[in-house]
């Protein structure tokens, strides 16, 4: 795991004093709220339905056991036991009160983490695969590129005032989980005659434009990237619009201009800028990469006559281990996905007592380390199949050992009305109905492979345009409706969701999702035939008659 | 045509708290059946005026007007998002391990 050097830790501890010193002067009366609020932006604190809220960056969603204890004990000492992960692979704390900030930033820094570039018209948290490290095909460990694009926008000068947000996603790997397309930037790492570059898609994102992403270059050299993306982003910011936020993003950019005029123009600025200059010193790089050696791994028997054993005599867990584990690079060893969406639970909450037995738990089996996933859910990258049994028992003690990655009641769901001052409908207790309906793991597992995403206004951060199923919960008139969509997709085959026509109540939703779920069932060709695969052969057209015909 | 005027209570969020507060006779409360019912135009102006000198004051932050329906004459918020905010916690049981 990277580890701060001394330039960082000068940085952060400077940000946290500069920001405590902010806060004082609020308090005391010397800084007017508008004075105050780009401020706090800039450190992560927002005023949200209820109270403040500060969200915490997780970069490239990798966290060590130490940081989850210390984000376990801000959440027990500073707000109300509980923090929440969100899609971003960030955390928010939902009740801080603003004179304890400047402590719980500086707690933060003890630990090697801040909330600088958490909010604003700037480059966020850098968001990368999950499986990083682990996934067999993956070409290198993406957020070594991750990292370094996190230290050229911390505070970058020209890039701290952009037109709006800019959000970059790097996978290593061909098979999505970052959800790269629909990002202003998406960098994939590739191989190309035996030489590591990068792909750089441009324009994709959700929010009420939804766009997936379109190819910018198919190869960037590798000590080419940085000037490249200097170069795409030095485009859009002297294009951008600050006239109105609805048309400021890169997506509008690129598909009012065209992506080839758009492509032109960073050719071009790339062609005459001082790429030297930009480029990080090769000695860098090297340093960064040193932080991500492979942890060492033995090879270990892929089967484990124990984990056989435990498989046939408790049912569950065979459930949980087929559901829930991913193929590791190194033989013996899995990722394991920790499920934050237990029946009844809010998508993506974990109290204290959960993050230190997950910190714990990360610490004995998975060589200290955890990813937060886009799909708010916690991986353990490093875990020995022998372990499993263990680490599940662990995990069942305090909640936390659904069998549902990827299945029906995994779903993505913003905080919606409940916490969110820009929300226009609830989303978490819309999420809870619809887990409890399927609760059933038998049910789930006969279901197969299928994500709901669910967003409670258009600007989409429960990612509703991409979900297979996806729920956008607007205002009608002072009453929440629910619009649905069908056959997103946010991984390498990106697509967006299709609305299936009018909206539905609140109470209305869990029945609309079954029927959508009993059509699929009846009309798919076989158990092996996903509903994305049956949506896609079908279309609209079944599932459209199933929920409107009768009316 | 004007719409007509709806009876509005004074809302905004504590600043050191962050809490929804409500403007009461006696100051700010978390409690919206405390609030000062405005039922005239005139008298959510002097009520917003009442707000921003609180805010001038750095008691609150960003207060706005919150129409209300009428229950024995105690305010309840009209939409759902004031019910919820006026409710100060989300409508389901959270931070619990489920």
């Amino acid at each position: 795991m990277y580890r701060y050097d001394e330039f960082d830790h000068k940085f952060v501890a400077e940000r946290a004093a500069e920001f405590r010193d902010q806060v004082r002067r609020r308090l005391a009366g010397h800084l007017t709220e508008a004075e105050f609020k780009p401020l706090r932006l800039m450190n992560g604190l927002y005023l949200q339905l209820h109270a403040y809220m500060l969200r915490v960056a997780i970069p490239y969603g990798t966290l060590g056991s130490r940081q989850m204890r210390q984000l376990a004990m801000i959440a027990e000492k500073w707000d109300r036991g509980y923090g929440h992960f969100t899609t971003r692979q960030n955390i928010q704390f939902n009740w801080p009160k603003l004179k304890d900030v400047p402590d719980i930033i500086d707690a933060l820094a003890e630990v090697e983490m801040h909330a600088i570039q958490t909010s604003g018209n700037c480059i966020r948290n850098t968001t990368s695969d999950p499986f990083s490290a682990v996934a067999p095909e993956e070409v290198e460990d993406p957020r070594i590129t991750a990292e370094l694009i996190r230290q050229w926008s911390s505070l970058h000068p020209e890039f701290t005032f952009l037109g709006r947000k800019f959000k970059i996603a790097v996978t290593g790997s061909e098979e999505d989980r970052t959800a790269l397309k629909l990002h202003d930037i998406g960098v994939q790492v590739v191989k190309r005659d035996g030489e590591v570059g990068y792909r750089v898609m441009v324009g994709g994102g959700m929010g009420r434009t939804p766009m997936i992403a379109k190819e910018l270059r198919d190869f960037v050299p590798r000590q080419e990237l940085l000037p490249y993306l200097e170069a795409a982003l030095r485009v859009y910011n002297l294009h951008g619009r600050r006239d109105n936020k609805y048309k400021a993003r890169i997506k509008i950019l690129v598909h009012e201009l065209g992506i080839d005029a758009y492509r032109e123009q960073v050719e071009a600025e790339f062609a005459s800028m001082d790429r030297e200059a930009i480029a990080a010193p090769a000695e860098e790089v090297e340093r960064i990469r040193a932080y991500f050696q492979p942890p060492k791994l033995s090879e270990r028997a892929s089967e484990s006559p124990l984990i056989e054993r435990m498989k046939s005599a408790d049912p569950s867990f065979a459930k949980w281990i087929e559901r829930n584990t991913f193929p590791h690079k190194i033989p013996g060893y899995v990722a394991a996905t920790v499920s934050l969406k237990p029946i009844g639970g809010a998508p993506g909450d974990a109290t204290a007592e959960q993050m230190r037995v997950i910190a714990d738990l990360a610490e004995i089996y998975s060589r200290d380390e955890m990813r937060v996933t886009h799909e708010q859910n916690i991986v353990l990258p490093h875990v020995a199949i022998d372990d499993l049994y263990r680490l599940y028992k662990g995990l069942s003690g305090i909640g936390l050992d659904a069998p549902n990655k990827g299945l029906v009641t995994d779903i993505i769901a913003c905080p919606g009305l409940d916490y969110c001052a820009l929300a226009t409908a609830r989303s978490i207790p819309v999420a809870q109905r619809i887990a409890e309906r399927f609760a059933d793991n038998d049910r789930q597992a006969a279901i197969g492979p299928l994500q709901i995403k669910i967003s409670g206004c258009i600007n989409a951060c429960g990612h509703h345009h991409v979900g297979h199923i996806g729920i956008l919960g607007l205002d009608k008139a002072g009453v929440e409706s629910y619009q649905i969509t069908l056959g997103g997709d946010a991984t390498e085959t990106a697509a967006l969701g299709e609305r299936t026509g009018p909206g539905f109540s609140y109470d209305e939703v869990p029945e609309v999702i079954e029927t959508i779920i009993d059509t699929y069932l009846d009309l798919r060709e076989h158990p092996r035939e996903t509903f994305l695969q049956a949506y896609r052969r079908t279309g609209m057209a079944p599932f459209k008659e199933a929920l409107y015909a009768a009316a | 045509m004007a719409k007509a005027f709806e009876p509005a209570v004074i809302t905004a969020n504590d600043l050191v708290e962050g809490t929804a507060v409500f403007l009461t006779p006696e100051g700010w409360s978390a409690d919206v059946s405390k609030a000062m019912v405005a039922l005239t135009p005139e008298q959510a102006e002097e009520f917003d005026a009442l707000g921003q000198r609180h805010v001038q004051e750095n008691v609150v932050v960003e207060p706005y007007r919150v129409v209300v329906l009428l229950d024995s004459g105690k305010p309840v918020p009209k939409l759902r998002r004031e019910q919820i905010r006026a409710a100060g916690a989300p409508t389901f049981a959270y931070g619990k391990a489920a």
